[in-house]
């Protein structure tokens, strides 16, 4: 499902992107915390509070409930660390996560469509969530950060070159999910006629999945560099 | 140099051949079906022959018998389908009991009640155990194999003499209930039937019911001889819950309640001049089923099923005790069952009804069952004056003989016949061993049953039990033999092919590698490492591909893992055109395309036949859509013909500009001619114009079609003779659009109203395909001229793939488009109408592919002249890899999946496919090679000249 990589219009080239973003790891950290947290905590609020339902039983309600949670969150954390402060507000920074939400589900659903993923009336609900949280995952913190950089958008989606934390922020987790949803979707077609082969439960557990690893991973990368960083200083 | 280029391409394609064919014979059991009947009056031929007093002292019969002398007047078969062993003997004979023993319990109380005339069997049932097999096995007392040559077109009739046919031919009348696969199998043998749909799996009760509603009252009718009921609940509850599971529990209950129903009818109706005097009644599985309710294969739990027998004569028989009959003693020893091979059951009944014996019937004739019912006769008559044991025994087992003589004698006659008429006969040893037994046993036979010393007294019972070994050696002997010929793969075959396989894919490699370096030493001293991104991609693609060939579910949707992997490529496509900032257009309308070719596997799939296994894969996004909307219907006739047009057009321009040769134009204006043919054709048959449909001309427009092709690719191949111009860029592009247009309109008019739609999206896919090959490499911005992308190959072909899943076929038999092969033709010629159907079948998966392969290369306008021929060949040696890699794998998936539950309903097909298909892609190669290919020169040398 990887299909996030046209993005926006090209604008003018803005090649300091590399000098800001230098994100301490401590704020990396505490950032993907919170994104996991929250992506823990819909899950939970889903599973144990109220609703008592979880991604197998109501896919549809479940993915609703974590995009609804989680969205915000990584909107708000991410405009923080938005590409040249000076020049964009935080509010512009927010509006264009709230923005980017709807535009990258779309792109998102209509790969996921190319891919294969089942059209139809029963499906619609389940797609939709899918496809928004997908974009929560992967285009929302490119779109606060980067705003509308055509440059930045190609250097972290079409040349897999994150240079600062950030991009390796957005970078790593946004590919772990589509990786992992591409991989997600392999036991579909099987005939063990298991509840959570269903679109798009799998595809999502996958996506999850890899979105985990690629936060974690890029944690680690921000640790290295670091280090690096202090090596070299000293 | 030519030679240089192609040899590799005639050395695979030998290799494929003689490996296919060596794994073929090991794996495809091919049986021939002989189409002869057996008659009443052929066994005036036996040895045997009924001679007055031959069957017992008191001589009677002689006029209304026909082979044997009839035992019982009616017979009710009830099927229960995926009949485990275990469903009907008693738990005590099981270390563990299940929930689901001893759920029969009134079949039980019967066979071991003091004297009783009802016995259970185990029955030994041969693989394929699938439901249409194991029926024509009950029927016709053969193996059927899967593939039984001589299979009518496409129908599963059943052509072989069988059990329902001999009792139709004998002026029984045959009622049958249940399972419409028996209406399939038999389509004009009933007298009367009440079919149900079987095809649904989770509908445990539609065939059920229906059967419970029409059989109480059908046995207190008079109208039938044989009834046939087929039930259908346990195999579907199997499928779906497994054995172990409440539905199962329940289905056997609701069973043992409608078997207590109809035993107590067929005995209350069992008195002297009763309906069911002299009734028989039998209870049997076709096959068992595993704890998970599969069943196709060969293990015990599949093939071990039972078979229940009752008699309702009075008073009960007596199974005579001087047969050495082995059984299997329960834990307690209290009951013993025996077994009884499947194989018998056809020519037991026959033996019943004294009917003749499916001709190409291998059982031989069950002595308990038999005696079950036939020995009943004999106990009558001895009652009255000779009530001796041994005599009666001797009686019975003189009668039995007469009966195994018959037996035989029909059974060495179809070995006789089958060895001198079919394809792959048996090997004469085998033949020589089975004759001297069958000459054995006939000599005794002869000497015992000579008239001068023929004296019932005189008889001994140890002469009698002889006769019958000597024929139970005969017949077990042929049986042995035909399950090694029928049943058993040879594994040595299966290797040895596989092997081959692996070495044509090395010499594949090896000669890859040999014709880059060829080209890298030309010009490109230097030479990269040659592992590209879109190499590593492509091999993975492949691999990914191949490997999902190993599970059945991947095998089902093998259209849409293709449709996946060839999307992922795309997007692939679309992330390097993003790099490069330009075809972002073409990139994105490659996978539009894709997206419209997946909604058109989709409906593919949807259009299966209803008893497919292919049709779980629901089509959910088709939602209410009335396709017989006036307005649609005339949108949807009209849309191909405007693709027709367009594509004429485009033909036109693509020749228009002068540049191309006088022949391609020829060819071209050919191919044109043909368009506006078949939109002739279309619109008088849908009769769109008003234009009269002629039937007299139906068939001519088409022919004209098939001639015009032909005679282009006649010309074709003479400039090719002829002209042996140099190769560019230029003559290359024209010779393969011609070679295209020579083909498109038989594929187009094969294929029906859809074949213009595809074609014109394998031209939109082409094109896109050959637009963005070289996206990801000129990222050096040096401009050199490297080899051919895999990765645009493997899309190639993965498109390729694509096609013959969008054009509504997939691999099992019953996608073949058997109406295809008989457009513009109306009689039968096995040769036409199988090359009009191999053209329909993989017309746009394979032959328009193959030659329309050197787009890709064409597209490079940096290549030299000369380096087009390397680059092309490179080409199609790493189209021919890919295929050859994937049909490895399946060819592999086969063996291991031999036992497999699927492997005739999913598998095999899916291998005689791909076969096929190889065999196909490789000839069309070798023949593209020729054509493509022109005459040898020293080219190595000019190109180090004019390089240099």
């Amino acid at each position: 499902m990887g299909e996030t990589r046209k993005k926006t219009k090209p604008k003018a080239s803005d090649d300091e992107a590399s000098a800001t973003g230098g994100l301490a790891s401590p704020h990396a950290f505490s950032l993907h915390l919170a994104c996991g947290l929250s992506l823990a905590a819909a899950l939970w609020i889903a599973g144990a509070g109220g609703e008592s339902v979880d991604l197998v039983s109501d896919p549809s309600r479940t993915l609703r409930l974590v995009w609804v949670i989680e969205c915000p969150i990584a909107i708000l954390l991410y405009s923080l660390a938005r590409e040249r402060p000076a020049q964009t507000s935080y509010i512009r920074a927010v509006v264009r996560g709230a923005l980017a939400l709807p535009a990258g589900a779309m792109v998102n659903a209509l790969g996921a469509i190319a891919l294969g993923a089942p059209v139809g009336t029963q499906y619609l609900a389940k797609t939709i969530n899918w496809s928004l949280v997908m974009s929560t995952w992967i285009v929302v913190p490119a779109a606060c950060v980067f705003g509308a950089s055509w440059n930045s958008w190609q250097r972290i989606f079409a040349f897999t070159k994150p240079i600062s934390s950030i991009d390796f922020m957005i970078c790593l987790p946004a590919h772990g999910a589509i990786i992992g949803a591409w991989f997600g979707a392999w036991p579909m077609p099987l005939d063990w006629e298991r509840p959570w082969q269903e679109w798009p439960i799998c595809v999502s557990y996958g996506a999850m999945i890899g979105y985990l690893v690629g936060m974690v991973a890029s944690l680690g990368f921000i640790l290295l560099r670091h280090g690096h960083d202090h090596v070299k200083i000293d | 140099m030519k030679w240089r280029l192609t040899w590799v391409f005639w050395a695979t394609t030998a290799l494929h051949v003689a490996a296919i064919a060596i794994f073929t014979r090991g794996f495809l059991l091919t049986r021939t079906e002989l189409p002869f009947h057996s008659g009443c009056s052929d066994v005036a031929g036996s040895p045997c022959a009924p001679r007055p007093g031959a069957a017992g002292p008191n001589g009677t019969g002689g006029s209304e018998r026909c082979w044997t002398k009839p035992a019982v007047d009616r017979v009710v078969i009830v099927v229960l389908d995926a009949l485990r062993f275990d469903f009907v003997a008693p738990s005590a004979l099981f270390k563990e009991t299940k929930p689901w023993m001893d759920r029969l319990p009134v079949l039980q109380k019967l066979a071991f009640r003091e004297g009783s005339s009802a016995k259970i069997f185990k029955a030994i049932a041969d693989p394929p155990t699938t439901s249409l097999q194991r029926l024509k096995g009950l029927t016709t007392g053969g193996l059927p194999t899967f593939v039984d040559v001589g299979n009518s077109f496409g129908a599963p009739a059943i052509t072989e003499d069988n059990l329902i046919n001999q009792l139709v031919q004998n002026g029984k009348r045959v009622l049958m209930m249940g399972d419409d696969t028996w209406v399939q199998l038999f389509p004009h043998h009933f007298k009367r039937s009440y079919p149900f749909p079987s095809f649904n799996v989770k509908d445990l009760h539609t065939v059920d019911n229906g059967c419970i509603d029409n059989l109480l009252p059908s046995l207190y009718q008079e109208d039938w001889d044989v009834l046939i009921a087929h039930f259908l609940g346990v195999d579907h509850a199997g499928h779906i819950f497994g054995v172990d599971s409440l539905p199962m529990i329940e289905k056997l209950e609701q069973y043992n309640t409608v078997l207590e129903n109809v035993i107590s009818v067929l005995e209350s109706q069992s008195g002297p001049g009763g309906l069911h005097e002299n009734t028989f009644l039998l209870v049997l599985g076709d096959h068992g089923q595993t704890l998970n309710g599969d069943h196709g294969g060969g293990s015990a739990e599949e093939v071990e099923t039972s078979i229940f027998a009752m008699s309702f004569k009075k008073p009960p028989s007596a199974i005579p005790s001087e047969l050495d009959i082995s059984c299997e003693y329960t834990l307690d020893e209290r009951f013993c069952i025996s077994s009884i091979q499947q194989l018998d059951f056809a020519v037991t009944v026959s033996a019943l009804l004294g009917i003749p014996f499916p001709f190409g019937s291998i059982g031989r004739v069950n002595p308990e069952l038999y005696a079950l019912a036939g020995g009943t006769w004999n106990m009558e008559e001895l009652k009255a004056d000779k009530p001796e044991h041994d005599l009666k025994s001797a009686e019975w087992l003189h009668n039995y003989v007469n009966v195994l003589c018959i037996n035989a004698w029909q059974v060495k006659r179809y070995i006789d016949i089958y060895s001198a008429s079919s394809l792959i006969g048996f090997s004469s040893d085998d033949l020589v061993h089975v004759a001297n037994l069958y000459a054995e046993a006939e000599a005794t036979f002869a000497q015992k049953m000579d008239p001068l010393s023929y004296n019932s007294e005189h008889i001994k019972l140890s002469t009698l039990k002889r006769q019958i070994n000597a024929y139970f050696r005969f017949l077990a002997s042929v049986a042995e033999l035909a399950r090694s010929k029928w049943t058993e793969f040879n594994l040595t075959f299966m290797g040895i092919g596989l092997g081959m396989m692996l070495v044509s894919l090395l010499v594949h490699v090896l000669a890859i590698k040999m014709v880059n370096e060829l080209h890298n030493g030309s010009f490109n001293p230097s030479g990269n490492s040659g592992i590209s991104f879109g190499l590593i991609y492509a091999f993975f693609i492949v691999v990914i591909r191949a490997c999902s060939l190993l599970s059945n579910s991947y095998i089902l949707e093998e259209g849409k893992v293709a449709n996946f992997l060839l999307a992922t490529a795309g997007v692939a496509k679309i992330r390097y055109s993003i790099i490069k900032r330009k075809m972002i257009f073409e990139a994105c309308l490659f996978l539009i395309l894709i997206c419209l070719l997946r909604f058109t596997i989709e409906i593919g799939l949807s259009k299966q036949a209803a008893t497919s296994a292919f049709l779980h894969s629901s089509t959910s996004w088709m939602i209410g859509i009335d396709f017989n909307h006036p307005v649609l219907v005339y949108i949807l006739q009209l849309l191909p013909m405007l693709a027709l047009i367009g594509l004429a057009y485009l033909l036109y321009k693509s020749t228009a500009d002068g540049s191309s040769q006088r022949i391609c134009r020829i060819v071209v204006m050919g191919t044109i001619a043909s368009y506006v043919l078949i939109v002739v054709h279309w619109a008088s048959e849908s009769n769109m114009l008003g234009l009269a449909q002629i039937n007299a001309a139906r068939n001519v427009i088409p022919r004209i079609i098939y001639a015009i092709g032909i005679g282009q690719m006649l010309l074709l191949a003479f400039s090719q003779l002829c002209n042996g111009s140099t190769v560019d860029n230029r003559s290359l592009f024209s010779k393969t659009v011609s070679m295209l247009s020579a083909w498109s309109p038989t594929v187009t008019i094969l294929s029906g109203k859809q074949g213009p739609l595809i074609t014109l999206a394998s031209i939109l896919g082409g094109y896109c395909i050959v637009m963005l090959q070289n996206i990801e490499e000129e990222s050096d911005g040096t401009a050199k001229p490297s080899v051919v992308n895999p990765l645009s190959v493997t899309e190639w072909s993965l498109l390729a793939l694509s096609m013959f899943f969008c054009t509504g076929h997939w691999c099992a038999f019953d996608g073949l488009r058997y109406g295809a092969a008989f457009i513009g033709f109306d009689e039968f010629v096995l040769i036409r109408q199988a090359i009009l159907l191999t053209i329909e079948t993989f017309g746009f998966s394979h032959i328009i592919p193959v030659f329309g392969l050197p787009f890709l290369v064409l597209r490079r306008k940096l290549f030299a002249q000369k380096e087009l021929l390397v680059q092309l060949s490179l080409a199609y040696m790493m189209f021919g890899l890919i295929m050859a890699a994937t049909v490895t794998v399946t060819i592999l998936c086969v063996m291991i999946q031999r036992r497999h539950l699927m492997v005739w309903g999913l598998f095999a097909p899916k291998f005689v496919f791909d076969v096929a298909g190889l065999v196909l892609t490789d000839v069309l190669i070798c023949l593209a090679s020729l054509y493509y290919f022109c005459r040898p020169e020293d080219h190595r040398l000019e190109i180090n000249t004019s390089r240099r």
